[in-house]
Protein backbone atom coordinates (compact mmCIF):
# COMPACT_ATOMS: atom_id res chain seq x y z
CA UNK A 1 0.00 0.00 0.00
CA UNK A 2 2.82 2.40 1.00
CA UNK A 3 4.62 1.44 -2.17
CA UNK A 4 1.52 2.18 -4.25
CA UNK A 5 1.07 5.55 -2.59
CA UNK A 6 4.70 6.36 -3.25
CA UNK A 7 4.22 5.55 -6.95
CA UNK A 8 1.12 7.75 -7.08
CA UNK A 9 3.03 10.65 -5.54
CA UNK A 10 5.84 10.12 -8.02
CA UNK A 11 3.37 10.18 -10.90
CA UNK A 12 1.68 13.26 -9.49
CA UNK A 13 5.04 14.90 -9.18
CA UNK A 14 5.75 14.03 -12.83
CA UNK A 15 2.36 15.45 -13.77
CA UNK A 16 3.14 18.63 -11.84
CA UNK A 17 6.41 18.92 -13.71
CA UNK A 18 4.55 18.48 -16.97
CA UNK A 19 2.07 21.20 -16.04
CA UNK A 20 4.95 23.48 -15.00
CA UNK A 21 6.68 22.78 -18.32
CA UNK A 22 3.41 23.36 -20.18
CA UNK A 23 3.02 26.69 -18.44
CA UNK A 24 6.40 27.66 -19.83
CA UNK A 25 5.82 26.18 -23.30
CA UNK A 26 2.29 27.49 -23.89
CA UNK A 27 3.40 31.11 -24.51
CA UNK A 28 5.99 29.82 -26.95
CA UNK A 29 3.37 27.74 -28.76
CA UNK A 30 1.05 30.74 -28.75
CA UNK A 31 3.79 32.86 -30.30
CA UNK A 32 4.40 30.14 -32.85
CA UNK A 33 0.69 30.04 -33.73
CA UNK A 34 0.62 33.83 -34.03
CA UNK A 35 3.73 33.67 -36.20
CA UNK A 36 2.08 31.02 -38.40
CA UNK A 37 -1.07 33.14 -38.58
CA UNK A 38 1.04 36.07 -39.77
CA UNK A 39 3.02 33.89 -42.15
CA UNK A 40 -0.01 32.31 -43.86
CA UNK A 41 -1.12 35.47 -45.69
CA UNK A 42 2.50 36.18 -46.54
CA UNK A 43 2.91 32.72 -48.04
CA UNK A 44 -0.36 33.18 -49.90
CA UNK A 45 0.98 36.47 -51.24
CA UNK A 46 4.19 34.78 -52.33
CA UNK A 47 2.12 32.06 -53.95
CA UNK A 48 -0.04 34.60 -55.77
CA UNK A 49 3.02 36.59 -56.75
CA UNK A 50 4.69 33.51 -58.25
CA UNK A 51 1.46 32.60 -60.00
CA UNK A 52 1.24 36.12 -61.38
CA UNK A 53 4.87 36.00 -62.47
CA UNK A 54 4.22 32.66 -64.14
CA UNK A 55 1.36 34.15 -66.13
CA UNK A 56 3.50 37.13 -67.08
CA UNK A 57 6.26 34.76 -68.19
CA UNK A 58 3.79 33.05 -70.49
CA UNK A 59 2.84 36.46 -71.91
CA UNK A 60 6.53 37.31 -72.27
CA UNK A 61 7.35 34.13 -74.17
CA UNK A 62 4.27 34.62 -76.35
CA UNK A 63 5.44 38.13 -77.20
CA UNK A 64 8.92 36.88 -78.01
CA UNK A 65 7.41 34.27 -80.31
CA UNK A 66 5.31 36.99 -81.94
CA UNK A 67 8.44 39.08 -82.48
CA UNK A 68 10.16 36.11 -84.15
CA UNK A 69 7.15 35.49 -86.40
CA UNK A 70 6.86 39.20 -87.25
CA UNK A 71 10.56 39.53 -88.11
CA UNK A 72 10.41 36.39 -90.24
CA UNK A 73 7.40 37.77 -92.10
CA UNK A 74 9.05 41.16 -92.53
CA UNK A 75 12.27 39.50 -93.73
CA UNK A 76 10.32 37.45 -96.26
CA UNK A 77 8.67 40.64 -97.51
CA UNK A 78 12.06 42.34 -97.80
CA UNK A 79 13.44 39.32 -99.68
CA UNK A 80 10.43 39.43 -102.02
CA UNK A 81 11.05 43.14 -102.68
CA UNK A 82 14.78 42.55 -103.16
CA UNK A 83 14.01 39.80 -105.69
CA UNK A 84 11.57 42.15 -107.42
CA UNK A 85 14.17 44.94 -107.58
CA UNK A 86 16.78 42.47 -108.84
CA UNK A 87 14.44 41.31 -111.59
CA UNK A 88 13.70 44.93 -112.58
CA UNK A 89 17.42 45.70 -112.63
CA UNK A 90 17.99 42.67 -114.83
CA UNK A 91 15.27 43.95 -117.17
CA UNK A 92 16.88 47.43 -117.24
CA UNK A 93 20.28 45.84 -117.86
CA UNK A 94 18.80 43.75 -120.70
CA UNK A 95 17.16 46.79 -122.32
CA UNK A 96 20.31 48.86 -121.94
CA UNK A 97 22.39 46.10 -123.51
CA UNK A 98 19.92 45.91 -126.40
CA UNK A 99 20.05 49.70 -126.91
CA UNK A 100 23.84 49.66 -126.66
CA UNK A 101 24.08 46.89 -129.28
CA UNK A 102 21.73 48.78 -131.61
CA UNK A 103 23.73 51.97 -131.20
CA UNK A 104 26.84 49.98 -132.07
CA UNK A 105 25.14 48.73 -135.23
CA UNK A 106 24.01 52.28 -136.10
CA UNK A 107 27.57 53.51 -135.68
CA UNK A 108 28.80 50.78 -138.02
CA UNK A 109 26.19 51.82 -140.60
CA UNK A 110 27.15 55.46 -140.26
CA UNK A 111 30.77 54.49 -140.80
CA UNK A 112 29.73 52.71 -144.01
CA UNK A 113 27.72 55.78 -145.02
CA UNK A 114 30.78 57.97 -144.43
CA UNK A 115 32.81 55.72 -146.70
CA UNK A 116 30.12 55.99 -149.38
CA UNK A 117 30.12 59.78 -149.05
CA UNK A 118 33.84 60.16 -149.50
CA UNK A 119 34.44 63.47 -151.27
CA UNK A 120 31.17 65.01 -150.08
CA UNK A 121 32.69 67.18 -147.38
CA UNK A 122 29.44 68.88 -146.38
CA UNK A 123 27.68 65.55 -145.80
CA UNK A 124 30.70 64.18 -143.92
CA UNK A 125 30.77 67.32 -141.72
CA UNK A 126 27.09 66.81 -140.84
CA UNK A 127 27.74 63.14 -140.02
CA UNK A 128 30.73 64.08 -137.84
CA UNK A 129 28.60 66.70 -136.07
CA UNK A 130 25.87 64.07 -135.58
CA UNK A 131 28.41 61.67 -134.10
CA UNK A 132 29.43 64.29 -131.56
CA UNK A 133 26.06 63.66 -129.90
CA UNK A 134 26.91 60.01 -129.47
CA UNK A 135 26.62 59.10 -125.77
CA UNK A 136 27.14 55.37 -126.15
CA UNK A 137 30.28 55.48 -124.00
CA UNK A 138 28.03 56.27 -121.03
CA UNK A 139 26.61 52.76 -121.23
CA UNK A 140 29.79 51.54 -119.55
CA UNK A 141 28.96 53.75 -116.56
CA UNK A 142 25.35 52.56 -116.61
CA UNK A 143 26.40 48.88 -116.65
CA UNK A 144 28.96 49.50 -113.91
CA UNK A 145 26.40 51.27 -111.71
CA UNK A 146 23.81 48.55 -112.35
CA UNK A 147 26.42 46.01 -111.22
CA UNK A 148 27.11 48.03 -108.06
CA UNK A 149 23.38 48.27 -107.28
CA UNK A 150 23.05 44.51 -107.77
CA UNK A 151 25.95 43.93 -105.36
CA UNK A 152 24.41 46.28 -102.79
CA UNK A 153 21.05 44.55 -103.08
CA UNK A 154 22.69 41.16 -102.67
CA UNK A 155 24.50 42.43 -99.57
CA UNK A 156 21.09 43.43 -98.14
CA UNK A 157 19.99 39.83 -98.71
CA UNK A 158 23.06 38.50 -96.90
CA UNK A 159 22.52 40.88 -93.98
CA UNK A 160 19.08 39.35 -93.50
CA UNK A 161 20.82 36.29 -92.02
CA UNK A 162 20.55 38.33 -88.84
CA UNK A 163 16.85 37.32 -88.69
CA UNK A 164 17.67 33.61 -88.33
CA UNK A 165 20.41 34.33 -85.79
CA UNK A 166 18.16 36.66 -83.78
CA UNK A 167 15.34 34.10 -83.88
CA UNK A 168 17.69 31.55 -82.30
CA UNK A 169 18.76 34.05 -79.66
CA UNK A 170 15.10 34.76 -78.83
CA UNK A 171 14.32 31.04 -78.70
CA UNK A 172 17.21 30.71 -76.27
CA UNK A 173 15.69 33.45 -74.07
CA UNK A 174 12.32 31.68 -74.21
CA UNK A 175 13.96 28.46 -73.12
CA UNK A 176 15.62 30.30 -70.24
CA UNK A 177 12.29 31.79 -69.13
CA UNK A 178 10.66 28.36 -69.30
CA UNK A 179 13.46 26.92 -67.16
CA UNK A 180 13.02 29.66 -64.54
CA UNK A 181 9.29 29.06 -64.59
CA UNK A 182 9.88 25.34 -64.04
CA UNK A 183 12.06 26.10 -61.01
CA UNK A 184 9.44 28.48 -59.61
CA UNK A 185 6.84 25.79 -60.11
CA UNK A 186 8.89 23.28 -58.14
CA UNK A 187 9.31 25.84 -55.39
CA UNK A 188 5.62 26.67 -55.17
CA UNK A 189 4.72 22.98 -55.23
CA UNK A 190 6.75 22.55 -52.09
CA UNK A 191 4.75 25.33 -50.41
CA UNK A 192 1.34 24.53 -51.73
CA UNK A 193 -0.35 22.56 -54.47
CA UNK A 194 -1.60 25.02 -57.07
CA UNK A 195 -2.71 24.91 -60.67
CA UNK A 196 0.56 26.53 -61.78
CA UNK A 197 1.94 23.13 -62.70
CA UNK A 198 -0.56 22.81 -65.54
CA UNK A 199 0.26 26.26 -66.87
CA UNK A 200 4.00 25.57 -66.83
CA UNK A 201 3.44 22.30 -68.64
CA UNK A 202 1.54 24.11 -71.39
CA UNK A 203 4.33 26.63 -71.78
CA UNK A 204 7.04 23.96 -71.92
CA UNK A 205 5.09 21.91 -74.45
CA UNK A 206 4.82 24.93 -76.70
CA UNK A 207 8.57 25.38 -76.67
CA UNK A 208 9.60 21.83 -77.44
CA UNK A 209 9.56 22.40 -81.22
CA UNK A 210 12.09 25.23 -81.08
CA UNK A 211 15.64 24.23 -81.83
CA UNK A 212 18.31 26.85 -81.32
CA UNK A 213 21.96 27.58 -80.77
CA UNK A 214 22.26 29.60 -77.53
CA UNK A 215 25.59 30.98 -78.77
CA UNK A 216 24.23 32.20 -82.10
CA UNK A 217 25.78 35.57 -82.90
CA UNK A 218 25.87 37.99 -85.82
CA UNK A 219 29.14 39.64 -84.82
CA UNK A 220 32.73 38.87 -85.90
CA UNK A 221 31.62 37.11 -89.09
CA UNK A 222 35.09 36.63 -90.64
CA UNK A 223 36.79 35.85 -87.33
CA UNK A 224 34.44 32.99 -86.58
CA UNK A 225 34.83 31.41 -90.01
CA UNK A 226 38.62 31.77 -89.79
CA UNK A 227 38.67 29.89 -86.49
CA UNK A 228 36.48 27.15 -87.96
CA UNK A 229 38.82 26.78 -90.97
CA UNK A 230 41.80 26.58 -88.64
CA UNK A 231 40.30 23.65 -86.70
CA UNK A 232 39.48 21.77 -89.89
CA UNK A 233 42.97 22.38 -91.27
CA UNK A 234 44.51 21.04 -88.07
CA UNK A 235 42.31 17.99 -88.15
CA UNK A 236 43.08 17.18 -91.78
CA UNK A 237 46.80 17.57 -91.34
CA UNK A 238 46.53 14.80 -88.79
CA UNK A 239 44.67 12.19 -90.83
CA UNK A 240 45.14 9.58 -88.12
CA UNK A 241 43.68 11.61 -85.33
CA UNK A 242 44.46 10.24 -81.91
CA UNK A 243 42.02 10.33 -79.05
CA UNK A 244 44.40 12.79 -77.38
CA UNK A 245 44.00 15.14 -80.35
CA UNK A 246 40.23 14.90 -80.12
CA UNK A 247 40.36 15.29 -76.34
CA UNK A 248 42.56 18.35 -76.60
CA UNK A 249 40.14 19.89 -79.09
CA UNK A 250 37.21 19.03 -76.88
CA UNK A 251 39.01 20.39 -73.81
CA UNK A 252 39.22 23.64 -75.68
CA UNK A 253 35.72 23.22 -77.00
CA UNK A 254 33.94 26.11 -75.39
CA UNK A 255 35.99 28.59 -77.39
CA UNK A 256 34.58 29.60 -80.75
CA UNK A 257 36.49 28.09 -83.62
CA UNK A 258 37.84 30.22 -86.45
CA UNK A 259 37.23 29.40 -90.13
CA UNK A 260 41.00 28.87 -90.45
CA UNK A 261 40.83 26.18 -87.77
CA UNK A 262 37.89 24.56 -89.54
CA UNK A 263 39.67 24.72 -92.89
CA UNK A 264 42.70 22.96 -91.40
CA UNK A 265 40.43 20.11 -90.37
CA UNK A 266 38.75 19.78 -93.76
CA UNK A 267 41.48 20.71 -96.26
CA UNK B 1 29.90 20.10 -113.14
CA UNK B 2 26.13 20.55 -113.12
CA UNK B 3 25.30 20.24 -109.44
CA UNK B 4 21.81 19.70 -108.07
CA UNK B 5 21.67 21.02 -104.51
CA UNK B 6 19.47 19.99 -101.61
CA UNK B 7 19.22 23.05 -99.33
CA UNK B 8 18.00 22.18 -95.82
CA UNK B 9 17.07 24.76 -93.20
CA UNK B 10 14.00 25.24 -91.01
CA UNK B 11 14.29 29.01 -91.54
CA UNK B 12 12.63 30.14 -94.74
CA UNK B 13 14.86 33.23 -94.66
CA UNK B 14 18.04 31.16 -94.57
CA UNK B 15 16.86 28.83 -97.32
CA UNK B 16 16.22 31.80 -99.58
CA UNK B 17 19.58 33.36 -98.75
CA UNK B 18 21.44 30.11 -99.46
CA UNK B 19 19.49 29.63 -102.71
CA UNK B 20 20.12 33.25 -103.78
CA UNK B 21 23.81 32.79 -103.01
CA UNK B 22 23.90 29.61 -105.11
CA UNK B 23 22.18 31.47 -107.97
CA UNK B 24 24.76 34.27 -107.71
CA UNK B 25 27.46 31.59 -108.05
CA UNK B 26 25.80 30.27 -111.21
CA UNK B 27 24.05 27.23 -109.72
CA UNK B 28 20.38 27.06 -110.65
CA UNK B 29 19.37 23.49 -109.74
CA UNK B 30 18.16 23.10 -106.21
CA UNK B 31 15.53 21.50 -104.00
CA UNK B 32 14.56 22.79 -100.55
CA UNK B 33 13.81 20.84 -97.37
CA UNK B 34 12.62 22.10 -93.98
CA UNK B 35 14.41 19.57 -91.74
CA UNK B 36 16.46 16.39 -91.79
CA UNK B 37 13.43 14.13 -92.09
CA UNK B 38 12.08 16.05 -95.07
CA UNK B 39 15.58 16.00 -96.59
CA UNK B 40 15.92 12.23 -96.29
CA UNK B 41 12.57 11.77 -98.04
CA UNK B 42 13.58 14.14 -100.85
CA UNK B 43 17.02 12.55 -101.17
CA UNK B 44 15.46 9.12 -101.53
CA UNK B 45 12.93 10.38 -104.07
CA UNK B 46 15.36 12.34 -106.24
CA UNK B 47 18.52 10.54 -107.33
CA UNK B 48 19.71 13.63 -109.24
CA UNK B 49 20.53 15.47 -106.00
CA UNK B 50 24.31 15.64 -105.92
CA UNK B 51 25.21 18.08 -103.15
CA UNK B 52 23.71 18.77 -99.71
CA UNK B 53 23.86 22.06 -97.84
CA UNK B 54 22.34 21.68 -94.38
CA UNK B 55 21.73 23.64 -91.22
CA UNK B 56 22.41 21.96 -87.85
CA UNK B 57 19.62 23.17 -85.52
CA UNK B 58 16.33 21.93 -86.89
CA UNK B 59 13.23 20.29 -85.43
CA UNK B 60 12.28 16.63 -86.08
CA UNK B 61 15.76 15.69 -87.33
CA UNK B 62 18.84 17.86 -86.88
CA UNK B 63 21.51 18.40 -89.50
CA UNK B 64 23.94 16.24 -87.54
CA UNK B 65 21.43 13.41 -87.29
CA UNK B 66 20.86 13.75 -91.03
CA UNK B 67 24.60 13.50 -91.75
CA UNK B 68 24.87 10.38 -89.58
CA UNK B 69 21.81 8.85 -91.26
CA UNK B 70 23.16 9.53 -94.76
CA UNK B 71 26.70 8.33 -94.00
CA UNK B 72 25.68 5.15 -92.25
CA UNK B 73 22.30 4.04 -93.47
CA UNK B 74 21.45 5.51 -96.87
CA UNK B 75 22.12 4.44 -100.45
CA UNK B 76 24.10 7.69 -100.99
CA UNK B 77 26.76 7.50 -98.25
CA UNK B 78 29.39 9.49 -100.19
CA UNK B 79 27.27 12.48 -101.23
CA UNK B 80 29.01 15.80 -100.39
CA UNK B 81 27.53 17.50 -97.33
CA UNK B 82 28.29 21.08 -96.37
CA UNK B 83 27.14 22.11 -92.89
CA UNK B 84 26.10 25.80 -92.67
CA UNK B 85 25.30 26.67 -89.06
CA UNK B 86 25.55 29.22 -86.26
CA UNK B 87 27.33 26.59 -84.13
CA UNK B 88 30.97 27.64 -84.07
CA UNK B 89 32.45 26.06 -80.95
CA UNK B 90 35.18 23.46 -81.40
CA UNK B 91 33.18 20.71 -79.70
CA UNK B 92 30.48 21.06 -82.37
CA UNK B 93 32.97 21.13 -85.24
CA UNK B 94 34.72 18.01 -83.96
CA UNK B 95 31.35 16.28 -83.62
CA UNK B 96 30.47 17.25 -87.19
CA UNK B 97 33.86 15.99 -88.41
CA UNK B 98 33.38 12.69 -86.63
CA UNK B 99 29.98 12.41 -88.33
CA UNK B 100 31.86 12.94 -91.64
CA UNK B 101 30.55 16.25 -92.93
CA UNK B 102 32.51 17.32 -96.01
CA UNK B 103 33.06 20.89 -94.85
CA UNK B 104 31.72 23.46 -92.40
CA UNK B 105 30.63 27.10 -92.70
CA UNK B 106 29.52 29.32 -89.84
CA UNK B 107 26.64 31.78 -90.22
CA UNK B 108 26.54 34.54 -91.20
CA UNK B 109 28.34 33.52 -94.38
CA UNK B 110 29.17 35.18 -97.68
CA UNK B 111 28.74 33.66 -101.17
CA UNK B 112 32.55 33.76 -101.49
CA UNK B 113 32.94 31.46 -98.47
CA UNK B 114 30.19 29.22 -99.84
CA UNK B 115 31.95 29.02 -103.22
CA UNK B 116 35.29 28.35 -101.58
CA UNK B 117 33.91 25.42 -99.59
CA UNK B 118 31.92 23.97 -102.52
CA UNK B 119 35.05 24.14 -104.69
CA UNK B 120 37.16 22.51 -101.95
CA UNK B 121 34.69 19.65 -101.60
CA UNK B 122 34.52 19.11 -105.36
CA UNK B 123 38.33 19.21 -105.60
CA UNK B 124 38.59 16.55 -102.88
CA UNK B 125 36.13 14.37 -104.79
CA UNK B 126 38.31 14.37 -107.91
Amino acid sequence: MTKNMSEIFTKLNDLKNIFQFAEKIVPIIQSLIEFMQEMTPMLENINLSIEDSTNQMKQGTDRIENVTSATELATTEILDKVDEISNKLMAIEGCSKEISDKIGKKKALIQKLKEMLTGNDDALAIIDEFMEFDESSKFETIFSELGNINDDIFNITLSLQVQDITAQQLASVNHLISSVQGRLNSLINQIDKTNINEQVQVLQDEKTGIVFDPNASYTDKEGKQNKVDEIIDNQNQNQNVSQDDVDSLIDDSKKSASQDEIDKLFS
Amino acid sequence: MDLNFLVIDDSVTMRRIVVNSLKSLGYSNYTEAVDGKDALAKLTGDQSISFIITDWNMPNMSGLELVKAIRSGSDRPAIPILMVTTRGVKEDIVEALQAKVSNYVVKPFTPQILKEKIDQILANLN
